[in-house]
């Protein structure tokens, strides 16, 4: 056990890509097992990691993001937040909390949100005076929204693994979604004079603002025809998705009419790359967890944490800094794979619901996509930009402080983390 | 060979992603077809779900070693980029090849996997699992093939470290 | 000597929560206390170690020494366990103990065996018992009113088969979509065991129940045929007994359950609950039979047919039979 941690440690620490990482300390907890039968168990592990339909809400939610990107639907939606609050100080950063929320109706992925706005909104808050590793910073903190607020990715992965009713899952998620982004711009108003946040040189007319709002009508009717694809039974929330990615194509062939072959080819590659980069670490954990679970080292991490304290409270506590302790260092999928099955019982032995514990554990892994090291959204918004990881991180402290803020009081108010749902019906 | 190493590299690549390309348009479509069956057409196919699964498995294994061509799979650069270059750039290929030695591990017990599904059925189709478990295989055969390319081509050079422009 | 017999399943680790764990505890325990220890089991459930299907091929490889696993999972091993799905078969699900404990069930096993090479078929426990049809639409009572319900089935050809003959609609749907897909009316009904229909929320969903008892699935005990033939005679003779135990309790908490709140009982007041009678399930089985036999002559060879025949003839059996009579 030990020699797999140090193995993973080194290798990740010596710049090996995590997922490779991950699988190669698998490989060696196979063979530290000793027998041929052990390392057999490999490939079964990658293919059925990944033989989940449900998983396919994400490579249908990236693809649907570059559709969106690459036809413009991305950028008129940015321009109407834009034209609405863009006239008070730090106001393009207040829109692009607000347009987060607004694609988070869109899509599941943080990734795909901190990609979108790496590439349109980083450079517009640029030419308008910002720095640019505070732009990727902002973007970075709104990006979690995205997962948060339905339709959501983790939250499909969580549910299906844990036997969570999804839609009960994204219930919950709506009001957390919408309080980060009250608070990150609370963030964002407070620190407004210390970073010296610049204003739109102008505001905009009323006809502007009208002619913004017709203009972006299609791209407004999208969250309106795929939560009505989804309410009206004609789609499941994972097959949401590719509704997401038949409307932008026909958005972007016959409206907007910027859609090409060659682009649309490139989209296709692009996201099976995504895809490949994000599944090959769910793939490779699949080894990783079988170990552990074989040697049953997620038994004796239950007990070592459940013996420290037994109070609701202080285990809720234990499990959320578990969760981010553990997300520094790793992708949250395999935090996912590997970590919820031995934490959620200890979530039902305090007498949480399942939702609660549920948007706890969406919440912490959220977060932890942009806690560095290792942050997805930290990594994408590096590479789109160019911006050094460690400037982002540091313009991104009062964000994240924030946000743990949230988590925390959403974890332990449960009446405010299941309102919506027990209003729905699902808790 | 440096040069042969990274036209080889790109070729194979260019290769493999059009047919990932192809996966993904498959996927996509048989994706909408289930949706319009069960909604419009009612002609009760019985495989679009499972076909789903395997089209996604075969896309994105494949689309791995285009990631290894490309660099892009995520990792960490902090510790590496404090050593002195000629020890990065051992380390790093010290790093490529245990990557390979991970790929040639599952190109190894990925074909005795898939030959285990020579004797199973898929439950639609009433096809054999092993055209579906040979994602695994192959994949990692175009991932052993690729790594070992882009070691070549790069030689433990493709991290250099940034260097930091002056602040705004 | 013996050994311990790591057991992987797929169901929660609870033995009151649900009939498999159940018998796994049952099992252990008759083990442990027949050989004196000298043959101990330590059990995996929760899917802690894969798939259903993963368990099988992680027992044929010598890795896990025993599992419990579905018709469904086995059946890309053993296509023929298909059979199991003959519909309306049984009168009762006391029925079941006498054609499962019986010469069919027997001849199943050592198909199973010799189709394998690998395991030992040791019994069939009780998944919960027989399957119930539920839907949003109305109350199905009458044959007629499968009519163009849109019914989510498992990926499997038998199961579609069956609700088309019965004229409903059938659609696959991976189990992670069925809630949300009853929700918002992608589909309109599923059909599970009712402590499944409890368990997984699904009253909240669906209005109507119809108790059709069509389908009676168990589960296949199984374990590693080299760690069987390595354990000496006596500690082999305590290992049968102890599966005989193991599917007694599968079933004895199968029963009690569906009599709980966590079965029938429990749902009576959240929905509509129909009990067909006799000329009525007899005219779904007049449709669905034939349907299912000839899609199981088409699909697999004449073995098939032949356990198929015997079934037949088993389940006559016992439908006929007087408990102490
Ligand atoms: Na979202
Ligand atoms: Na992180």
């Amino acid at each position: 056990m030990i020699l797999v941690l140090c193995a993973f440690v080194l290798l990740i620490a010596f710049g090996m890509p995590i997922g490779f990482a991950i699988g190669l300390a698998g490989v060696i907890g196979l063979i530290d097992m000793g027998g041929a039968q052990f390392l057999a168990v490999g490939p079964s592990k990658i293919f059925n990691g990944l033989n989940i339909f449900p998983f396919l809400a994400m490579p249908f939610f990236i693809l649907a993001g570059e559709v969106m990107n690459d036809t413009g639907i991305t950028a008129r939606l940015v321009k109407l937040a834009q034209v609405l609050v863009g006239r008070f100080r730090g106001g393009l950063a207040h829109t692009n909390m607000l347009a987060s929320v607004f694609f988070a109706g869109l899509t599941g992925s943080a990734t795909a949100d901190a990609a979108a706005f790496g590439r349109t909104l980083v450079p517009a808050m640029v030419a308008e005076g910002y720095r640019r590793d505070y732009a990727c910073a902002v973007t970075a903190a709104g990006s979690i929204i995205g997962p948060t607020i339905p339709p959501s990715g983790l939250m499909v992965v969580y549910g299906s693994l844990m036997g969570v009713s999804i839609a009960g899952l994204f219930a919950a998620g709506v009001l957390p979604g919408l309080v980060i982004c009250v608070v990150c711009m609370g963030v964002i108003a407070i620190g407004g004079n210390r970073e010296n946040l610049p204003k739109a040189r102008r505001g905009a007319t009323l006809g502007e603002v009208w002619r913004t709002f017709l203009s972006s009508l299609t791209a407004l009717a999208m969250p309106v025809i795929i939560l009505g694809g989804i309410l009206g039974g004609i789609v499941t929330p994972t097959e949401a998705a590719s509704l997401a990615v038949a409307y932008a194509l026909f958005i972007g062939t016959f409206v907007y009419r910027t859609l090409t072959l060659r682009g649309f080819y490139g989209m296709l590659v692009r996201t099976a790359r995504i895809t490949g980069v994000i599944f090959v670490i769910i793939a490779f954990a699949g080894i990783l967890g079988w170990w552990m679970s074989f040697e049953r080292i997620p038994q004796m991490i239950a007990e070592a944490v459940l013996g420290l304290s037994d109070n609701r409270y202080m285990v809720i506590a234990i499990i959320i800094g578990l969760l981010l302790a553990v997300g520094m260092v790793m992708d949250i999928t395999a935090i996912l794979i590997i970590l919820a099955p031995v934490l959620v019982p200890l979530t039902e032995q305090v007498g949480l619901e399942p939702i609660h514990a549920g948007i706890i554990f969406v919440l912490a892994l959220n977060i932890s996509l942009m806690t560095p090291p290792v942050g997805a959204c930290l990594f994408v918004l590096s590479s789109v930009t160019g911006e050094r990881l460690e400037r982002i991180s540091i313009k991104l402290f009062p964000f994240l402080i924030a946000e743990i803020c949230v988590l925390f009081a959403f974890a332990f108010w449960e009446d405010a983390a299941l309102w919506l749902p027990r209003l729905l019906g699902f808790a | 060979m440096k040069s042969w190493a990274e036209k080889a590299s790109a070729r194979i690549n260019a290769a493999v992603e059009a047919m990932v390309a192809f996966l993904m348009l498959a996927l996509v479509l048989d994706v909408w077809l289930g949706v319009a069956d069960r909604y419009f057409l009612g002609w009760q196919l019985p495989w679009p779900e499972e076909m789903a699964r395997y089209l996604m498995i075969w896309a994105a294994m494949l689309a791995v070693s285009s990631g290894i061509a490309r660099r892009e799979h995520i990792g960490l650069t902090a510790l590496i980029d404090m050593l002195p270059t000629a020890l990065r750039r051992a380390v790093l290929i010290v790093v490529d090849l245990l990557v390979l030695a991970l790929f040639l591990y599952v190109l190894w017990y990925g074909i005795g996997f898939a030959n285990g599904g020579a004797s199973r059925q898929a439950m639609i189709l009433g096809a054999s699992l092993r055209p579906f478990y040979a994602a695994i295989p192959v994949a990692a055969a175009i991932a052993s093939v690729q790594i070992a390319l882009v070691l070549m081509r790069d030689m433990g050079q493709h991290s250099e470290p940034r260097h930091e422009e002056g602040t705004a | 000597d013996g050994g311990v017999i790591k057991f992987g399943h797929d169901n929660k680790a609870d033995p009151f929560e649900n009939p498999a764990h159940a018998c796994t505890a049952v099992f252990a325990n008759s083990l442990a206390a027949g050989t004196n220890g000298s043959v101990t089991v330590e059990v995996f459930g929760s899917n802690q170690l894969g798939t259903a299907a993963e368990h099988v091929q992680q027992v044929r490889d010598g890795i896990l020494q025993a599992t419990l696993t579905s018709t469904g999972a086995l059946a890309s091993y053993y296509p023929r366990i298909d059979v199991l799905n003959l519909p309306f078969a049984f009168a009762d699900i006391s029925s079941t103990y006498a054609v499962y404990d019986g010469p069919f069930g027997a001849a199943l096993a050592r198909d199973i065996e010799a189709q394998l090479g690998d395991v030992v078929v040791l019994g069939f426990p009780d998944t919960g018992g027989f399957f119930a049809v539920t839907n949003s639409k109305h109350p199905i009572a009458e044959l007629a009113d499968f009519d163009g319900v849109r019914i989510r089935t498992m990926t499997l050809p038998s199961h579609q088969k069956i609700m088309q003959s019965l004229g409903a609609e059938a659609y696959p749907l991976a189990w992670g979509e069925v809630y949300s897909g009853l929700q918002t009316g992608v589909i309109d009904g599923q059909m599970n065991p009712v402590p499944t229909v409890t368990f997984a929320n699904f009253f909240e969903v669906q209005k109507y129940l119809t108790l059709t008892n069509h389908l009676f699935s168990p589960y296949t005990l199984m374990i590693n045929r080299a760690f069987y033939e390595g354990l000496s005679d006596a500690e082999r003779g305590v290992l049968h007994h102890a599966a005989e135990n193991c599917v007694m309790a599968s079933r004895g908490v199968s029963r009690v359950i569906e009599a709980s709140d966590r079965g029938l009982a429990g749902l009576m007041d959240r929905m509509e609950i129909t009990a067909l009678t006799d000329a009525q399930r007899k005219a779904m089985a007049d449709v669905a039979q034939p349907a299912f036999e000839g899609h199981i002559r088409e699909n697999l060879d004449a073995k098939a047919v032949e356990l198929l025949d015997l079934m037949k003839t088993e389940v006559g059996a016992a439908n006929q039979a007087v408990y102490l009579d």
